[in-house]
């Protein structure tokens, strides 16, 4: 049974047995965790669960204490694996919390440079490819535009293509809602969802904004801080009415967490 | 011993009763901490009770008093009573429950706190220096990636730090030598006048300012100009997580970022350094002729005669040392930054501070070695 699903759906990311930490303070302990091809997962939880560090070992820029990270089959973490890590920096799209647009440089400039640096396409090509990226979030016409100039939700969205720009298998995204009002927050998450069913990439998102959350994912694994761990994994709705852990009760129904 | 604030009664049991007639608040609650202290001091209570009967108002500062005073005699075995909490103030009770739970302090005893913190402080500099050396280590990679590739070398970023920290700089390099060749041109003349030697200025400032000043002088500045600048410049990325973005990205950080700030850097170095020379000796000319009856050619010909290629030369190679340690300081520290803006505020300080640092140490180093091998 188990090999079946292993062959109709392989994983994008697993990992396993995972401990983070900052030097002496871990975050998290002994996770395990796999996110099938072209889902849809948001990782949630409470402020300082180490959602955003678990997002943040799963795109190599955290050595684990302990454990392994695999993405697309590959382990990326470890001594030797160095190479792994750099051929699947080649299908990954990063959308950071801030969108870390290069300040110095224009938006299609931003979004030339992952083309640029790992592909030898040419500068006609690249321009055209930037163009259709920058469209393809709704920013056309933007592109000589630096990026303060910008509100932030334009700045999320051409954050987002620079992601996009490689065609990537997975796509991380740190809080994308996060500082946007809810009507352009709506807009983001509708364009996660087109892009997602249209080139059915798979995507990571850490968030903990409901709506968000209802309306895109596939799944949700809450993480608790004082557990250092996974607490719960669902479909939303599952979540929100099958659960019946009061620290989910509590996320999904906006209460204030149970006093222990 | 009564104060303004509140009235004491003592009972026969040994019970003191302070009844407070003003409002703890803001504006009277340190002033009634005070006759509290002085009044517990003088005269230590068996037991102690507050009784705010003629009082209205208590706001958080009344509740902060209340709870100090708690743990005050906690700590010294005294029994202590609240009557009559006013109305409305029953939202701050629930805190009075938790207030002996704050963390007593002094439980490590000082010296092991000292101890401890200075495990923490060698903890820190190991950390830093290790960084330190993982970071050069990672830069001389990033040359042998850089001169594989020689084609896909950034050669444009080069160009434009080039501009930022070179040719901006020239004006302030111009002037700063040139006052500094007036001043030493000057301060020499004076005492050379004295032997009629007056030409000899000419042997003094050209050997000085390009064995020896002129290098260092043109590194602090750009210690002052640059290092800095790449400091804050690279730290605020980081802070933007534009540095994380890169490497997921792919991109070589060393290369990307630091590579091409050192090589530029070590073109401006030498090539301002020169300027430098230049204008001091111009600003020695300008002495020479005011002050010292010495035509512009006999004070040329003069530091023809005495300065060789070796001197030049050398004080070139130090310039050349001298920038890269500037550069690749001011990138480490930028890079070393965490979030928040007082983090890259530190970072930039420390560049300039410990760019010149290496500078000076650097130029003894050189003062040994170009004795020893007799340039």
């Amino acid at each position: 049974m188990a090999l079946v699903e292993e062959e109709s759906r392989s994983a994008a990311v697993r990992v396993e047995d995972l401990t983070l930490g900052y030097g002496d303070r871990v975050v998290l302990e002994a996770v395990d965790l796999t996110i099938w091809r072209g889902e849809i997962v948001t990782i949630l939880g409470g402020s300082g669960c180490g959602k955003s560090t678990l997002l943040k070992a799963m795109i190599g820029l955290l050595p684990p204490l302990k454990g392994s990270i695999a993405l697309g089959g590959r382990i990326i973490t470890g001594s030797g694996n160095e190479d792994n890590l750099a051929l699947a920096r080649k299908k990954i799209g990063v959308l950071f919390q801030s969108g870390a647009l290069m300040g110095s440089l224009t938006l299609a400039e931003n979004v030339a440079l992952p083309i640029q640096e790992l592909t030898t396409l040419s500068a006609e090509l690249v321009d055209d490819l930037v163009r259709l990226k920058l469209e393809m979030v709704g920013l056309t016409g933007f592109d000589t535009l630096l990026p303060a100039e910008l509100s932030g939700g334009m700045r999320k969205r051409a954050a987002l293509a620079r992601a996009m720009a490689l065609d990537p298998e997975i796509l991380f995204c740190d809080e994308p809602s996060a500082g946007l009002d809810p009507v352009t927050s709506a807009e983001l998450d509708q364009l996660l969802l087109e892009l997602k069913r249209a080139l059915g990439i798979t995507m990571v998102l850490v968030t903990h904004e409901l709506p968000s959350i209802e309306a895109i994912s596939d799944r949700c694994v809450m993480l608790d801080g004082k557990v250092r761990g996974i607490i719960a994994v669902g479909t939303p709705a599952e979540l929100r009415e099958g659960s019946t852990d009061p620290r989910v009760q509590a996320f999904f129904h906006r209460r204030s967490r149970p006093r222990t | 011993m009564d104060s303004p604030h509140f009235q004491v009664t003592r009972t026969s049991q040994g019970e003191t009763v302070y009844s407070f007639s003003r409002p703890l608040d803001f504006q009277h609650a340190q002033d009634t901490w005070e006759g509290i202290l002085k009044s517990l001091r003088s005269t230590p209570p068996r037991k102690l009770i507050l009784d705010f009967q003629h009082i209205s108002p208590i706001d958080s500062s009344g509740f902060a008093l209340i709870r100090i005073l708690k743990r005050y005699c906690e700590r010294h075995g005294i029994p202590l009573e609240h009557r009559a909490i006013p109305a409305g103030a029953e939202y701050f009770v629930q805190f009075l429950q938790g207030s002996s739970a704050v963390p007593s302090e002094a439980t490590e005893s000082s010296l092991a706190k000292r101890l401890s913190s200075l495990g923490e402080s060698v903890r820190a500099g190991v950390r830093e220096w290790s960084d330190l050396i993982r970071f050069i280590g990672e830069f001389f990679i990033s040359v042998g990636g850089a001169l594989r590739h020689f084609r896909r070398f950034r050669w444009r970023e080069v160009l434009y730090t080039t501009q930022l920290s070179g040719a901006d700089a020239m004006p302030i390099v111009f002037l700063l030598s040139f006052l500094l060749g007036l001043v030493m041109a000057f301060q020499g003349a004076v005492q050379l006048r004295q032997f009629g030697a007056n030409i000899f200025v000419a042997d003094l400032l050209s050997l000085a300012m390009t064995r020896e000043l002129g290098p260092v002088f043109t590194a602090v500045i750009l210690a002052g100009r640059s290092g800095s600048a790449f400091a804050a410049e690279i730290g605020t990325m980081k802070v933007n997580e534009e540095v994380d973005a890169l490497v997921v990205m792919g991109f070589e950080i060393t290369q990307l970022l630091v590579l091409p700030r050192v090589v530029a850097l070590a073109l401006c170095g030498p090539l301002l350094t020169m300027l430098a020379n230049g204008s001091s000796i111009l600003g020695g000319i300008v002495v020479g002729v005011v002050s010292l009856d010495l035509t512009p050619a006999s004070f040329i010909q003069e530091v023809y005669s005495i300065l060789t290629l070796t001197d030049v030369m050398g004080g070139l190679a130090k310039s050349l040392v001298f920038s890269v340690l500037v550069a690749l300081i001011g990138c480490f520290r930028g890079l070393q930054a965490e979030k928040g803006a007082d983090s890259v505020g530190r970072q930039t300080t420390s560049a300039v501070v410990s760019g010149i640092f290496l500078i000076i140490l650097a130029d003894a180093v050189f003062t040994i070695l170009y004795h020893i091998f007799d340039i």
